[in-house]
């Protein structure tokens, strides 16, 4: 799979915020600005063409998670599928406390309940199934978390959602109950079957495995009436009125088909190198006798580490706390790798990282743009000072081993300095 | 040990440069973003977010202690309560000098010096000296080196209009490290040092202050309603307002009346909301041989008496607007008025008349009606 990016000596470790358009999503969406550019609607036979690609376009993306193109509704983006999904709810919805603004946003403006998580961010199954009253019709839990990587027990989620409406069968309550999951941060690492998932709504973000931004589908169930959120032409069943996006939804369709196709090479990629990357951050100083590349540049960094260039005879080098790995190890996507350094401020760190070409992210890139505090690790338990201190690191599909050695220490360097220049800074 | 400075970081070119100045001259600098104010309004975006990144991201460039320090509760009090109290009076209040008194020069130094600073700085043209190259000559110095506040190398950027209501004490311990470089340097450093703030565009202070920004900001706060726009001399109906509290005398755009010669407002009647205009260039209320002046700030002890016998006196009547030579007459405790020798263009009421000696600031005050 080719890149397209503008500068090959930039490390982009920041994929769960955006991935750049894959050389093939781009070629085959290009034809449908200029050449292509019929309304899909139009009643003459270059638009009937059009409209047959937009299908068949529909038709790959639902293939990628096991449905047919006549189940997806496409949107702008993964927030508006969930708007959508969660019109499905006249009663109550309930969502666990770590997902998404546009998920938690869309609850907060109906009945909603919030289910707790553990430290890792799993969804507490006791939790779901104490607050799942009869007023319950929506249950809205992301298939892996934006933040942590955390992959949620959907098919358990499943199974409580297909008991309680069996009871509520049995009971005569017609109140029915709707599973709704948002899998945006996953389709290129998970494989998805909306069937084996058991879910009955699913939201897809293009943006998020090679497709340009600002496309994004939901996956409908038989029998499940939704709402439309603006009105029109009537297009995507009524529900999503405009003209469609065509070269959009073509480049999501090959991106998907494209990420679905790589993805076991992909996962074992990317679990390589995070695994590396952890080994680095976790234990600066050993060597990795595993790969020959490794251990030179560990050896480096255990030279800077022994004499470190400010540090006074004190040297506070041998009081730098262990970097907290956040999530959860044996339920993570394989990409993610978010770390706390207690004590550091991260957006420092940020900026240190950029200032060497190297992109990673505090958390979510909206609330890091608010300058607010994540949501998702305060709901893990994390402390203030343990959240300011947290990065995430998401690898993809730009990232090469050579990359991700010659990032870990500098990682561990930039760290260190920073740990250092606290502990000088309480010595003045 | 080095000199402790805390200097405000707007995330601006001119106090990004400040931070690269000070650490070159050795000072031990924390960086501090002052948070003031963070709402979006109606069509426009407050940048809070942005100016913190881009300030932090040069801190955190040349090694920096970085802090933000949320000053919203009291730039709220401070600045734009009064400055909503000040439009409701039917004038046209300055928050940035406000601010700078209020806030900068004050919650700012305040806690700086609290927190052991030996100094602040900011990004703002102006310098701070006991040179005197003016000739104005104190004769009874109550400070031991009086720390005069100085107009700015680059006369074009000077920004003592803002700053004439800083204490005493608070320019004693300021450094204003672009005050010696003229703009396009400061640009020029900015560039070479690879700062990606380098052609940003010019800081507007605080999101709302700025022609377009601040009618949005007054609608947002204040109960306005139509009202009808007269012709001065024959009462005939030419037009209506939106509120005749966004009126400035001698204002002429923004009046969407009539074509040909230009109408100026030369009146309001704010109980009656009515804005009154004329053609006449020459109305009285658009000119002004004296003008009143309330609220003296005077600077380094300097009494009226003194200031009445400064000969040299010169004004400033608007930022970046030339320097005028007038006298004070009067001697009262709270007003006083300032003559000309020929009329100038009559400011709006509630702006700042600053008053120099040379390229020393001595103070000022507010224009009453």
């Amino acid at each position: 799979m080719r890149i397209l990016w503008y500068n090959k000596d930039m490390i982009y470790l920041d994929h769960a915020a955006a991935t750049p358009v894959t050389q093939k999503a781009l070629d085959a969406m290009l034809p449908y600005f200029t050449e292509l550019f019929f309304n899909p609607s139009a009643p003459y036979l270059p638009a009937k063409h059009v409209r047959e690609a937009y299908e068949r376009a529909k038709d790959d993306i639902a293939h990628v998670i096991g449905a047919k193109g006549a189940d997806l509704v496409i949107t702008s983006g993964a927030t508006e599928s969930i708007n959508l999904a969660f019109t499905a709810s006249h009663g109550k919805v309930l969502v666990p406390t770590t997902e998404h603004a546009a998920v938690l946003e869309a609850a907060k403006n109906r009945n909603h309940g919030l289910i707790n998580v553990d430290k890792t961010g799993l969804i507490q199954l006791d939790d779901l199934r104490s607050q799942l009253t009869d007023e319950v019709d929506l249950i809205s839990v992301s298939l892996a978390n934006n933040e942590l990587g955390t992959i949620q027990p959907l098919a358990e989620v499943a199974e409580i959602v297909r008991t309680v409406r069996q009871n509520r069968l049995e009971r005569g309550i017609t109140m029915p109950l709707f599973l709704h999951t948002d899998a945006s941060q996953a389709l290129n690492l998970i494989e998805i079957s909306v069937a084996r998932l058991g879910v009955d709504l699913l939201t897809l973000n293009a943006a998020k495995c090679g497709g340009p931004k600002g496309v994004g589908a939901l996956y409908v169930a038989h029998g499940i009436k939704l709402h439309p959120i603006s009105f029109g032409g009537g297009q995507e069943r009524g529900l999503r009125s405009g003209t469609e996006n065509v070269p959009g939804v073509i480049g999501f369709a090959t991106a998907a088909t494209e990420s679905k196709k790589h993805l076991a090479g992909n996962r074992k990629k990317y679990q390589e190198m995070s695994n590396y990357l952890r080994q680095v951050i976790k234990n600066p100083t050993e060597t990795h006798s595993d790969a020959p590349i490794v251990a030179q540049n560990s050896e480096k960094v255990k030279h800077n580490l022994n004499s470190p260039t400010k540090s006074t005879q004190n040297s506070p080098a041998h009081s730098i706390p262990e970097p907290i790995f956040l999530g959860n190890p044996k339920k993570q996507l394989a990409n993610f790798v978010p770390v706390c350094f207690p004590g550091l401020d991260a957006e420092r760190l940020v900026y240190k990282l950029e200032a060497e070409g190297i992109f990673v992210s505090t958390g979510a890139a909206c609330a890091a743009n608010k300058g607010t505090k994540s949501h998702v690790l305060a709901a893990i338990g994390l402390s203030d000072e343990e959240i300011a201190g947290s990065l995430r690191i998401s690898l993809g599909s730009t990232n090469t081993q050579d990359q991700i050695m010659n990032v870990a220490p500098k990682i561990v360097e930039i760290v260190r300095n920073e740990y250092i220049r606290l502990a000088e800074r309480s010595l003045k | 040990m080095n000199k402790k400075v805390y200097l405000g970081m707007s995330g601006g070119v001119d106090s990004s440069v400040s931070a690269i100045l000070l650490k070159e001259q050795g000072y031990d600098v924390t960086g501090v973003y002052m948070k003031n104010w963070s709402k979006d309004l109606p069509g426009m975006k407050c940048p809070w977010a942005e100016d913190l990144a881009d300030a932090k991201r040069v801190a955190v460039g040349l090694d920096l202690d970085f802090e933000v320090w949320d000053f919203e509760e009291e730039y709220k009090k401070r600045v734009v309560d009064y400055m909503l109290a000040e439009f409701q009076k039917g004038r046209t209040p300055n928050p940035d000098v406000m601010c700078n008194e209020q806030i900068k020069f004050k919650l700012f130094y305040e806690r700086a010096m609290e927190r052991g600073a030996d100094y602040i700085a900011t990004g703002h043209y102006a310098r701070v000296g006991s040179n005197l190259e003016g000739d104005f000559k104190k004769n009874d110095n109550t400070l031991s080196e009086p720390q005069f506040l100085l107009r700015a190398k680059d006369e074009n950027k000077d920004q003592t209009y803002f700053l004439y209501r800083m204490s005493d004490q608070a320019t004693a311990k300021t450094i204003f490290p672009v005050g010696n470089y003229t703009k396009p340097e400061i640009k020029q450093l900015a560039t070479n040092h690879g700062l990606d703030v380098a052609n940003k565009k010019e800081s507007m202070g605080v999101c709302f202050v700025g022609e377009v920004g601040m009618k949005d900001f007054l609608r947002e706060y204040l109960d306005t309603s139509p009202g009808e726009i007269r012709e001065l001399e024959t009462n005939q109906v030419l037009g209506y307002h939106d509120g005749a509290i966004f009126y400035t005398i001698g204002q002429r755009h923004g009046l969407y009346i009539g074509g040909g010669l230009p109408y100026y407002v030369v009146q309001k009647d704010l109980d009656r909301n009515l804005v009154y205009v004329s053609r006449n260039l020459n109305h009285e209320s658009l000119w002004a041989d004296e003008l009143k002046i309330e609220d003296l700030h005077l600077r380094n002890g300097l009494t009226v008496a003194e200031l009445t016998k400064i000969t040299n006196l010169k004004v400033r009547l608007r930022h970046r607007a030339p320097l005028i030579s007038a006298s004070l007459v009067g001697e009262m405790k709270d007003s006083s008025v300032l003559s000309f020798n020929s009329p100038v263009k009559r400011p709006a009421s509630g702006q700042s008349a600053v008053l120099y000696s040379g390229d020393i600031c001595l103070g000022g005050g507010i224009i009453a009606k």
